[in-house]
């Protein structure tokens, strides 16, 4: 890699590959964002992109808060804070029973 | 060709021992089917054989004594790294290598590889993994699947399988195999060759029933399950990024792959994952669907309920506000 211009450029995170302009990049991160808030619902935790500042915020309910670059990293942090991986096969998601 | 942004395209070649990788690879290199291609050679035992066979390709180096999926992995690293180094200082695009091929010993799982070059710093911007290639021997192929937990994990990894020595094997035995090969991983495209040419892969007869293969003592006693996900017409590739990135966390070791086309407003993309890596995604060109398999994944894997998954991903991928 070239140290000064930084090509090639490292690939960005794959989930954020689905949009090459602008518009459709930010278009992208409130999508992103709407999914995120209803995924976290009942899970304890918040998370907020309001499309200014890079990454995604996450919250707990009691105020301890971090900053993530992408989703990769979202998942881990939301393991951390709250003491287990937000599973998507888990019922409380589709409504069955186990 | 899907745009690499001046990346090098990699293809991997696995495959049991003897399975017959690197005559299909001398055939395609003396068939020219890669054009300028740099080979790399990985040898487990300390003498190294193969180099000697592989004449046509323009550049070759040899790892010899350590599997670069394990104890061997610095040593690979290096290896494409100096590649890389050498590439960029060519002048003249046209007369870089386009593409490397790396053949690894009969003893390397895919997986652990393509983890290692995604995480190193300077070979995920020099390096775009094409494909993974896997040879089966068509004589022993089925026994060493029934065997062997590592025959199994090459396959599961494969894009492509190719069987290979179908000369020497009775048409029974291919017809079994052909069944093994796509109850352990229905997402590859299964081809035959002899001597490294193309042949036509013999037809399954009707009737001819899957072989059982025994449970190994690994853990993964479950077969692989493939799963088709169908994204409609519009996809939402942000609700299928938070989807499948929180599938891949909470359950990486039960997703083997994933694998689709999706429609975004960047472009086709290409999606495909080995076990919890995700390859980035490339721009395929546009108007190529053939047959309609745009916008789906597949994802395979075990050790869950294929409705949970299904209902799981419609659930995530009609999420409002509400």
């Amino acid at each position: 890699m070239c140290a000064s211009c930084g090509y090639p450029a490292a690939p960005g995170h794959w989930t954020e590959a689905g949009a090459a302009t602008a518009p459709d990049r930010l278009r992208a991160r409130f999508r992103r964002a709407q999914v995120l808030k209803a995924v976290l619902q009942g899970s304890g935790l918040v998370a907020h992109d309001g499309g200014l500042v890079p990454g995604i915020q996450l919250a707990t309910l009691s105020g301890n808060q971090t900053i993530v670059p992408d989703l990769e990293q979202l998942w881990i942090a939301a393991e951390q804070m709250t003491g287990r991986a937000i599973d998507p096969l888990d019922p409380r998601f589709w409504g069955g029973d186990g | 060709m899907a745009k690499t942004e001046g990346r090098i395209r990699l293809t991997l070649l696995g495959g049991y021992l003897g399975s017959g990788k690197t005559t299909w690879l001398r055939h395609q290199l003396h068939a020219g089917t890669f054009g300028l291609v740099h080979v790399v050679v990985n040898e487990a035992a300390e003498i190294p054989v193969d180099d000697a066979l592989l004449g046509g390709a323009t550049g070759l180096t040899v790892l010899a004594g350590g599997c670069v999926c394990c104890t061997g992995r610095a040593d690979l690293v290096a290896a494409l790294r100096d590649l890389c180094d050498r590439r960029s200082s060519v002048a003249d695009p046209s007369e870089r290598i386009g593409r490397i091929v790396l053949e690894t010993s009969g003893l390397a799982d895919p997986a652990p590889i393509v983890a290692a070059l995604r995480a190193d710093p300077i070979l995920a911007r020099h390096i775009v993994i094409g494909e993974i290639v896997v040879a089966v021997d068509a004589a022993h192929g089925l026994a060493q699947l029934s065997e062997e937990p590592l025959g199994r994990r090459q396959v599961e990894a494969a894009d492509r399988l190719i069987l290979t020595k179908l000369d020497a094997a009775g048409t029974e035995a291919i017809a079994k195999l052909q069944l093994a090969l796509r109850l352990l991983n229905p997402g590859a495209t299964l081809s035959a060759a002899v001597m490294g040419s193309e042949m036509a892969l013999p037809e399954v007869p009707s009737g001819t029933l899957p072989p059982q293969l025994p449970p190994l003592p690994d853990g993964e006693t479950e077969p692989l399950l493939p799963m088709h996900l169908s994204l409609g017409p519009e996809p939402d590739w942000p609700a299928l990024g938070v989807w499948l990135s929180a599938l891949l966390h909470a359950r990486g070791d039960q997703i083997v792959r994933v694998k689709g086309v999706v429609q975004t407003p960047a472009g086709r993309l290409l999606l495909q994952t080995v076990r919890r890596v995700v390859q980035p995604p490339e721009i395929l060109p546009s108007g190529g669907d053939r047959g309609g398999l745009d916008n789906g994944i597949v994802v395979i894997g075990r050790g869950f309920q294929p409705e949970a998954l299904h209902a799981s991903f419609r659930h995530f991928l009609n999420l409002t506000d509400s």
